[in-house]
Parts: C-alpha cells; structure tokens; sequence
C-alpha cells in the first residue's frame, strides 16, 4: 500500500506538467468570474462561493484519466494489482494519491483565490471546510468512475456526463455555509459506494 | 520443490469456449511452452493462472493447494504480459525507478542494461525507443528475483537474434535454479524447452 | 452472453408486434381524442391543461421505467440470468424517451401557466438528472467493445443513478428553501373530475402500450443479435 503511494507521487513528481496544468485550470475558470460578470464586490463574493465547486468539479474531472487509466492501458495496473492482492487497500492508497496530487494544491490557493475575490477570513474558512470535506467525496466518485470506464472509447465526455449528475448534491450543498456535516455524510455514502463499486470495476477489467 | 498443476481447467468467456480442458503439470526447474494459434486463449491461460481471471471451471494448484486459497501465492510469479508497462513519456531511467518502488526491491539497472546494450539509451525517452528495445526493457523486470514462477506472455516477439539467446538463456539459468517458467510463443522456438502443450 | 429461449418465443413476440403497434396507434387515436375534445376546459388554466394528458403519463413512465431499469439490473447481479440484462437494455431507450417527452410538455405547460419555460424546483430537475442518466447507461454501453463487460460496467452504473435520484431531489429540495422562497406553489389539484380523468386513463394505458410495443420490439433485436453471435462462433 504504502508502496503505491510511493510510487504515484514519484510517477506524479516525473510528470509534474499535468499537476500545474490542473492548478492552472482550476485559477483560470476563477479568474473568467469577473471577466464575465463585471467587478463588483458583493456580486464577485457570491459568484466565487458557487464558481469554485464548479471549478473544483471541472479539476476533478479532467484528472480522472490518470486515476486507472493510464495505468491500465500501459499494462501497469496488472502490475499493481498483483502486488497489492486486498483490492481494497489499492483503491485506499489511490484516494490518498489522486487527494493529495490533484485537490490538495488547490485547496493550497484557494484563501489565496478568495482574497482576490474580497471574502474575509471566516468566510474563507468557511469554503474552505466545506470544499475540503466535499473534494474527498467528488474523489471517491472520480475513482470508481475512472475504474468503470476503463475499458470504453471516447471517455472524458461520457465520464462528464456520468459524474456531473453525481456532484450535483455536493455543489447545492457546498455553496452553502453551514452544510458540512450534510457534505460528510455524502462524502461517507460516496465512500461506502465508491470502495465496492472501485473494486467490482478493477475485478472486471483485470479479467 | 513447487509444483503448478492444472486439472480439467476449462473457462469460456461469454458463450465462447476459450480453453477446454487443459491438464499439465510442472515442476521447479521446467520450463512450460504453451503452443496455440492467435486467439486460442494462450493469454487467457497465463491470466488464469496469474489469478486475474477467477471464473473457471476446473482447478490450479500450486503445491496441491488451489490458488485462489493460498494467499501468499500472488507475491511467488512475476507475469510479463504483452503490453510493456512502461510511461511512453518518461526515461527508461524513470520507469525502472518507478517498477523499483512497485517490486519493493532496488537494483543495479546499469549493470543490467549493458547486458543488453541499452545502458546508452538510459536517459532517454521510452516513446524514441523501438518496439523490441520496448520489449527488452519490458523483460528486464525478470531481474526482480524474489520468484518462483515466471509467466511470459509471447517474450520473443520483437526480440532479434541476440536478445533472444539471451533470453533463453536467461530462462536456462533460472530453471537450474530451480524456478518454473511458463511461456506461450505462437511460433517455433530455436531451442526445445522441458515440456510444451498445444492449445 | 447465453440466452436460452427458444426459436418460437421469439416468433411469438414477432407476430404480436403489429397488434401491440396497432393497440397504440388506436389508444393515442382515443386518447388524444377525449383529452382534446371531449374533456372540459380546465376552469383555471384554460386550454393549456390538456397538455398535461400527455405530460403526466410520460412523467410517471419515466420514472417507472428507470425502476424496471434499475430493478432488472438488481436481479440481474443477484440471479445472473441473462433475460433481466435483455430487459434493462430494452427499455432503456423508451424511458428516455419519455422523459425527454415530459422535459418538453413540461415546459410547453410551464410557459403560459408559470409564464416561464422551466422553474429550477426538485422535481424538474431530478427529471433533467433523469434524462443524463439514461444517456450515460445507453452510451456507455456503447462505447465499451466488450459487450458483456458494457453489460456488467451499466448495470452497476444504473444502480448507482437509482441511488443518486432521491439524494438529488431531496437536495434540491433542500437548496430551494436555501436559496429562493418558494415563489411558484404547486399546483394543489384537490378533486379531479371525472371527465378529466377518463382521458388522463386512457393516455396512460396509451403511454403504457407504447413502452411495451417498443421494448418488445428491441427485446426481439437484442435477442436476435446475442443468436447471431452464437451461430457466428
């Protein structure tokens, strides 16, 4: 287990183009709130609150292909899954990984970002309780996202179309302040789903 | 002394038949060719008994005991499938960094490398190699040795005259160190092996 | 996949196909007829009510079919026979159709009644949610070349979608009163009259006709389809 992470942060290290392409992304879909809404204080502090999660989603999408993917059309996941033979501590270390590469950097900038759009301390504090909580359970339906569709051609647009319906209860809730523990416990029901339907997924295309 | 010995093992995919009743038995120090036209299941069988494929009907067992009941059976092959599992974008250097951490063990690629007249192209990218220096490259995680079985899928495809001497062998030393080695080749081999069935 | 049935099972449903196709032209001639002509104006909403013969049957069958869809699925992992994976692909194209036919009523409905085309309340959108659901099991079946593996990979997807419809109406639910006062109240329709419910009857058995004349048909197809790959092999 402890293996994987090794090796995914060192193979994440190697390719670190990909890490500051998502950060960029993520800062760039921020950065059109005022091109396209003006410049106004109160308005960029309540557009920046909902803008971010769909940014967040955005990030998290674009990243999925790396989660199996690549590894699986390389031959690597053969690999990994030999070495690591209780399926479940795999996708364990995976949610660590893609976390830790994909959404802790942007969780890094976002007070950074907030400033910019004006929002005082708490109120970044509170998006980013919030965010951070909701990025865990959007990663966890990245996951088994990424392992169900191995196998299928044209895939970033048909895992757009399979994820967005599933980040919808995390952006309705996330945008509101005082909705964590409601993130949690979908975040939770994300992780009860996602661990089986991962490893069902892996099952299936290791065959 | 390890045995690995399938009986009745048939398995279909689908409503295709892809392997009917395949019965062998091999010991340490053998070596194994599973001959068969393209599409015969030779891939199949090498998955089967890496314990990627769990639904067939028969059984595998390796020292008597079937493999999906031994748990440390998964830590005993070393499978080399015919995707190379290398970063196309990555050195060769990287990449055996990358298997280093996977394999838990560190080794002297250098060395090995020379062995094979790749050691100057260590820095380089893996999609400027050829599809045989691919495979060369692929094979390399043979020097992992913590094992007890090799399961090859088609390794002399790609590999030119010296590579696969070199390859054979390789297999050689292994089998008079008492390790098994299981092959599927779709051609015929320079070299006869211990044992071969055809599918 | 292995489907046992046998040659005349599938001539059975063949030559019950212009009878169902007939039964649903008919049904929709009569139904289409009350709800037009022979139903009373609605005293409030005028005219633009019928819409809602049409509107609400599709509603209620969308839904329907996405729990056959969802249940057949179920079944299908728990008794691993191939008919229940036949069902689920069969009618997974009517229900989207249905549901698309109700997004668009709805809103034809909406504009002179609400004075606005669509209204973001739980209902209408757990129903636009509905619509990409059956889109991501329908193409993503499609895109994997593997057609046992696209079987197993949907079905557990439409499982999930099943699960993430009341987890989305109940959180838009929740967002309305977060975000908006509840400007549009529903519709309270205390006692429908007979006369209006003698068409909404017909045009639900109408609707219902429909969805099993066209799975019929694509239940035939795909079995045909899975024979064709077994004498091929």
């Amino acid at each position: 287990m402890s293996n994987l992470i090794k090796r995914d942060l060192l193979l994440s290290f190697y390719s670190s183009a990909n890490f500051f392409f998502t950060v960029s992304f993520f800062i760039l879909i921020l950065m059109l709130i005022p091109f396209a809404f003006g410049t106004q204080t109160e308005q960029l502090k309540v557009l920046f609150r909902g803008v971010v999660w769909i940014a967040l989603a955005l990030s998290i999408i674009i990243t999925v292909d790396r989660i199996y993917n690549a590894d699986y059309e390389d031959g690597n996941l053969d690999i990994i899954m030999q070495k690591n033979k209780t399926i479940e501590y795999l996708i364990i270390s995976k949610y660590i990984t893609h976390w830790f590469i994909y959404c802790l950097p942007l969780l890094v900038i976002l007070p950074l970002l907030s400033f910019l759009f004006y929002l005082d301390y708490l109120e970044t504090t509170q998006i980013f309780i919030n965010l951070f909580i909701g990025s865990f359970g959007m990663v966890f339906i990245a996951n088994f996202v990424s392992a169900l569709t191995l196998g299928a051609r044209r895939t970033i647009f048909l895992k757009a179309i399979i994820m967005i319906p599933l980040f919808v209860p995390f952006i309705i809730f996330g945008s509101d302040a005082g909705s964590w523990p409601i993130l949690l416990a979908l975040s939770m029901l994300s992780f009860v789903i996602s661990i089986y339907v991962t490893a069902y997924g892996l099952r299936l295309y290791g065959e | 002394m390890n045995e690995l010995k399938t009986e009745n093992l048939s398995c279909k995919r689908g409503e295709n038949i892809v392997l009917n009743n395949i019965n062998f038995s091999i010991k340490s120090g053998e070596t194994l060719v599973v001959k068969g036209r393209n599409g015969s299941g030779k891939t199949t069988l090498l998955r089967i008994l890496s314990s990627f494929i769990t639904s067939y009907e028969g059984k595998v067992l390796f020292n008597d005991v079937g493999i999906s009941e031994d748990n440390l059976y998964n830590s005993k092959f070393n499978l080399i499938g015919q995707k190379n599992s290398l970063k196309e974008n990555l050195s060769i250097k990287k990449n055996l960094e990358l298997w280093d951490i996977l394999f838990n063990e560190a080794l002297d690629h250098t060395k090995l490398l020379e062995h094979n007249n790749l050691y100057h192209l260590f820095n380089k990218d893996v999609s400027s190699l050829s599809d045989g220096q691919k495979k060369c490259i692929s094979l390399h995680r043979l020097n992992y040795n913590k094992y007890d079985l090799w399961f090859l899928d088609e390794p002399f495809v790609f590999l030119d005259e010296v590579n696969t001497n070199l390859l054979i062998e390789k297999i050689n030393q292994f089998n008079e160190n008492m390790g098994t080695v299981i092959l599927t080749s779709n051609i015929n081999l320079p070299k006869k092996f211990h044992k071969e069935i055809n599918i | 996949m292995y489907i046992k049935i046998k040659n005349n099972h599938i001539e059975l449903i063949k030559s019950a196909n212009p009878y169902l196709i007939f039964a649903t032209i008919f049904a929709f001639v009569i139904g289409l007829y009350y709800s037009l002509f022979q139903s009373p104006p609605d005293y409030i909403q005028g005219d633009s009510m019928r819409i809602m013969y049409i509107h609400v049957p599709s509603a209620w069958f969308a839904l329907m079919t996405y729990s056959i869809l969802a249940g057949s699925c179920v079944l299908w992992f728990i008794t691993r026979n191939p008919l229940f994976n036949v069902v689920a692909r069969s009618i997974a194209q009517v229900g989207m159709i249905f549901t698309l036919m109700s997004l668009i009523t709805g809103s034809i409905w909406g504009k002179p009644t609400w004075g606005v085309w669509w209204v973001w309340d739980a209902r209408l959108t757990s129903m636009l949610i509905l619509f990409f659901l059956y889109i991501a099991y329908i193409f993503l079946w499609q895109a994997i070349s593997n057609k046992e593996l696209a079987s197993k990979i949907s079905a557990a997807l439409a499982i999930i979608g099943f699960i993430n419809i009341p987890i989305i109406k109940f959180s838009v639910d929740w967002w309305n009163t977060l975000h908006q006062p509840a400007s549009i109240s529903k519709l309270s329709a205390p006692s429908i009259d007979v006369s209006m419910l003698i068409p909404l009857f017909i045009m639900t058995a109408a609707c219902f006709l429909f969805l099993v004349t066209v799975s019929l048909i694509r239940f035939r197809l795909v079995l045909i389809e899975n024979k064709v790959l077994r004498t091929s092999n």
